[in-house]
Formats: C-alpha cells, structure tokens, sequence
C-alpha cells in the first residue's frame, strides 16, 4: 500500500513538467496568427537606349503575423523571384580573344544560374529600364 | 528588413538582418541623402558644382569632399589613368564614380556602429555585405548577364566582401577609355570582390576600361579579385575569385 502510493506520487511528480510544457506551447500557437500569401507584380515597361523595351515581373511572398492579444500585425514581403517577361534583344558584338595570353587566369564559358541569391550586382542607374521596371513593381507590392 | 529609396540617381538596397523595425535604417538613407547633396553634379548648389563653378575653394570644402578627391587622384595613378574623374567633359570634375562606393563604405561604417552583424548595403548593383543573408552565415550575389539581364551568369558568396561591376549596360556606353575617348572593345563587364568597395568599384570601371587588356592588369590586383566576361560569351577570373555554385 505505502508503496503503491509512492509510485503513483513519483508518477504525478513526473507528468507535471510535462503537463507544464504542453500548456506553454498551446499557449504560443494560440497567441499569434501567421498568415503566408504568394502574388506577382509586373512593373511598368521601360524603354532601354540601345536594347529595346523591358518589363519586370516580381513574385513576392507575404507573411503576416498577427499577436491575437494585442492585434498587432506584422507584415513581411520577400522578393521570391524576378522575372522579364519582356527582354531587349541585344547585337552580338563577339571579337577574338587570345586565350595563349592569359595563363593566369581561368576561363569558363558563361552559363545561366539562379540558385538562391541574395542580391544582384550589375551596372544600373535611374536611366536603365530594368531599374525602372523593377521600382515599380516594388512600389506596387509595397502597396499590397 | 528591406528596404529601398532612389536616391543619387539610382535606387538604393538596404537588407539588414538584425533589425525589425524600419526606423532604425534611417541613418543610413540620412547618409546617403547628405551625399547626394554635398556631390551631386545634377544639383547647382552642392560642394561639387560649387567647385566647378570656382565658387567654393577646395581648401574651403568639407573634409569628406577633401577626401574623395584625394582617394580618386591617388586611384588615377594606381589605374594607369584609366580611373579618371576628369575624363567625363573636359575640366569638369565629377566624382559620381567614386563617390558611390565611397558612400556605401562609410554607410557600412555607420551600420557596424549602429551593431549591425548581418547586412547588404547595394548602391545601383555595387555592394558592402556583412554576416549573413540569415538563417544563412554568408550572402549570395549573383552577377548579372551584360546583355541578357535576366540572368545571372556566377553566383559569388562572402562574408566581409564588397562587390562591383562596371560594364557598357549601364548608359549604354558610358564608361569611355579616357587614352582613345572611345567606348572599350571586346568586353561586356567586369566585376571586382575585396573589402573595400570604393576601390573595388574604381578597379572594375578602369578595368573595363582597358577593354581586352583589362584581364591582364586585374592579374596583378593585390587583395581584390576579378571576373571579366569578353564578348564572345566566355569569362575569365583570377584564382580566388569568390565564385560559388
């Protein structure tokens, strides 16, 4: 008897931490809403000096979480990819380049890549079509 | 936190990492804003136009001025003049070239004091980048196709690196070999990594500037790295050139 008491004790004094962290989590989901939506905005077309015209599309990821106690939301909107679906056409303008010349250096042919970037680098400024397209886009998603 | 401002003619990335709240990137756009006020050639009463209008003494102008136009005489030597501030229109000074990388330099400066441990700061494609792109320990750029921009062409990774590429793409030819007062033949872009970003964007415009000689000269950088794509679609980089898959 007085040992089946101590079980049952050691087994109460066990569960209680348990029940403890089950109450804290139950807590943490129920005090914040996270709501994620996906949506494309495609900026003005711009015109490019030499290359044509250019239209920027961006795919933008927003997440808004809202504190059920004190309704405050969070938005968040991410650049998820961007996108040309109007591209300028361009001249190939190719020359011979002696490659014997230059033993230090490595050579590669160019390939295409978009594996998870962070930033683009590249010459723009406020003149370039790509720019222009792409800060219209933004100024809309920003709206939504 | 992101966020982006046109400012200097051109539009202006700030990603910081250890930040929620936008107000605290105000700083640095303050900075950018008084920069664009003290250099811009666009705008009749900055400290540059004034200079160039003989209204201002140089001895008169404000310490940062001093020292732009200091750091561009010395990058004039170091490039063989292919870095030239004056080579734009004969007699008229415009440090636009340097002042843009110069400028995200000392906005790195004020984010490393404001505690900053993860950010990007990109002026116009050139860029500063610290920590991480978090959950990620470092940043990822790519780098941009010359002609075809929708792509990108490598993709480079760092830490503590600063990022530039000069190239005919940006006002079609602009950027001019100041020998021959013609735009440089047989290559489309040229991109520089190291840590400071004034000199890796002065390196990357001379660079190009030297058109297919350029490759050469970029061999010899101490402490910055190179990648150049020639016109016929290939690139070369030198050994430690950032580049990640």
């Amino acid at each position: 008897m007085r040992k089946g008491t101590a079980a049952l004790l050691g087994a109460a004094a066990l569960a209680l931490p348990n029940v403890n962290a089950w109450a804290a989590t139950q807590q943490q989901t129920a005090k914040t809403k996270v709501v994620t939506a996906t949506k494309s905005f495609t900026g003005a077309t711009a015109q490019v000096d030499r290359w044509g015209y250019m239209q920027v599309t961006i795919v933008v990821k927003k997440t808004t979480t809202t504190n059920l106690t004190t309704k405050k939301k969070k938005v968040k909107r991410k650049i998820l990819a961007v996108k040309v679906p109007v591209s300028p056409n361009h001249t190939d303008r190719s020359i011979f380049i002696n490659q014997n010349a230059l033993p230090i250096l490595i050579q590669e042919t160019i390939k295409a890549q978009s594996t998870g970037i962070n930033m683009v680098s590249g010459a723009t400024d406020s003149s370039d079509g790509f720019t222009q397209s792409l800060q219209s886009a933004i100024l809309k998603a920003k709206a939504w | 936190m992101t966020r982006v401002e046109q400012i200097m003619g051109m539009p202006i990335v700030v990603d910081v990492r250890d930040v929620e709240d936008e107000v605290a990137l105000e700083p640095i756009f303050d900075w950018f804003r008084w920069v664009d006020e003290t250099f811009s050639t666009y705008r009749a009463d900055s400290e540059v136009s004034r200079l160039n209008r003989a209204e201002l003494a140089l001895a008169d102008a404000s310490p940062q001025v001093r020292e732009v136009l200091a750091r561009c005489d010395e990058l004039r030597t170091e490039t063989n003049r292919y870095f030239d501030v004056h080579a734009a229109a004969d007699d008229v000074l415009d440090p636009s070239g340097l002042v843009k990388g110069w400028s995200v330099d000392r906005a790195a400066a004020i984010a490393d004091d404001l505690g900053w441990r993860n950010y990007a700061i990109n002026a116009g494609g050139d860029m500063r980048l610290r920590g991480g792109a978090l959950p990620a320990l470092y940043w990822r750029v790519g780098i941009q196709h010359p002609n075809e921009r929708q792509q990108v062409v490598a993709v480079v990774a760092g830490d503590d690196l600063a990022v530039a590429t000069s190239g005919a793409y940006a006002r079609g030819d602009h950027v001019l070999d100041p020998h021959t007062h013609r735009p440089p033949e047989g290559v489309l872009s040229v991109t520089i990594t190291g840590r400071d970003l004034a000199t890796a964007d002065a390196y990357a415009t001379a660079a190009f500037a030297m058109g297919t000689k350029g490759p050469h000269w970029t061999a010899r950088l101490r402490d910055y790295e190179a990648m150049t794509i020639l016109a016929d679609g290939t690139s070369l980089r030198t050994p430690a050139f950032p580049t990640v898959d």
